[in-house]
């Protein structure tokens, strides 16, 4: 069985790409580890058109349905591993069983970017943490850190000011690079130390996290800090490795696309986060999904 | 009986509490952003912070995780 597409990766670029695929009538199949992806940590969005307030969770859902309305073939709990050439076609690879079609769409987005420090897998969920939305209220009355002094670092601190005793918002470089005004408002709150130039050298604890080592990398000198949580907010990264042979990476990993989605190696394509395309939104990443099935669909009528 | 531990601003959470009231499964609803005691014991009992923690009948669950959930309820 050859299908026409397969599309991998099932947040808003990749389930948008499967409803025009299926609406194409091609023979597509889409592989998902999950569905959402960041979306789903958004509690309030409000830049929906025809939707004035809707939570990520409900659109990933309606998406969903949306999409499950129509004829096409979906592999969820199922992580691409490999992404190869055979002929003119490609083969994908699960951690299952391999599947072969004419044409790929790639929509994996972003994942939150991680320190690769010790400790830090170890602790994953025993402290250390990369959702304030979600686990911030479990913090009340103690000390914990914020690793990443941006915006995304600034609203995690904005979330954990609610309950935490104290906050310690540790950058990398010289200054915070969050907007000015955040960091007054958490400057204000009296419970947030700024501190730079830190460079986080390991996670400790027991059963659940204790403390933190960082390097003053001013002074080369090792700091131990007291904290029961740490919030990683070091920004998002794209995971291409699976592809890797067949795209074109930018500086920072994405994949690099053209106007109309294709990607260095003919009958493959990529879209949303995951892609060069600068801003990252919802509506966005639709629009991207979409607009990659109408490459591919041209691109198979004219082989 | 079944005992969902969670906050309010967590999104697994409502995902979580919709899946249940959908299926019409009763349960008891825990804040732990409010109930510092519920909180300590679904520390302790699932040996971790994260929401949500799901408790039936004295098996624990972290996180939404439909496959189990299902198990455990017979659905």
């Amino acid at each position: 069985m050859i299908y026409d597409l397969i599309i991998i990766g099932g947040g808003p670029a990749g389930i948008t790409a499967g409803i025009y695929a299926a609406r194409k009538k091609l023979k597509t199949l889409l592989i998902t580890k999950e569905w959402g992806g960041q979306i789903v940590k958004a509690n309030e969005i409000e830049n929906w058109p025809g939707t004035k307030i809707i939570s990520g969770t409900e659109l990933i859902k309606q998406m969903t349905e949306h999409l499950k309305e129509f004829e096409i073939e979906i592999k969820q709990d199922k992580e691409v591993i490999n992404l190869d050439k055979k002929g003119d076609n490609f083969l994908v690879r699960d951690n299952e069983l391999e599947y072969e079609a004419r044409t790929v769409i790639i929509a994996t987005g972003k994942i939150p970017r991680m320190l690769n420090v010790s400790g830090e897998e170890e602790f994953k969920g025993k402290g250390v943490s990369i959702c304030a939305t979600c686990d911030a209220p479990m913090f009340k009355n103690k000390d914990v850190a914020v690793v990443g002094g941006g915006n995304s670092g600034f609203s995690t601190a904005l979330d954990l000011v609610k309950y935490a005793k104290k906050v310690y918002i540790l950058e990398f470089f010289e200054e915070m690079k969050g907007d000015p005004t955040t960091k007054e408002k958490l400057a204000n709150t009296g419970k947030v130390e700024f501190i730079t130039n830190v460079a986080i050298k390991e996670i400790k604890g027991t059963k659940f996290v204790d403390s933190l080592v960082y390097e003053d990398r001013k002074t080369s000198k090792d700091n131990e800090i007291k904290v029961q949580g740490v919030f990683i907010s070091v920004g998002m990264e794209a995971k291409v490795g699976f592809a890797e042979k067949l795209v074109e990476l930018n500086k920072i990993g994405e994949i690099v696309i053209d106007k109309n989605n294709y990607t260095k190696t003919p009958g493959l394509f990529a879209a949303g986060d995951i892609t060069d395309i600068k801003y990252e939104q919802i509506v966005i990443a639709c629009g991207e999904g979409a607009k990659a099935v109408l490459a591919a669909t041209n691109y198979l009528e004219n082989k | 009986m079944v005992r969902v531990f969670s906050t309010p601003s967590c999104p697994y959470c409502v995902a979580l509490k919709g899946y249940l009231k959908e299926r019409n499964i009763e349960f008891q609803d825990i804040d732990v952003s409010q109930d510092l005691e519920a909180q300590k014991e679904m520390i302790e009992k699932s040996g971790q912070y994260g929401v949500p923690v799901i408790d039936i009948n004295g098996e624990i669950i972290i996180g939404f995780n439909q496959e189990r959930i299902k198990q455990l309820l017979k659905l």
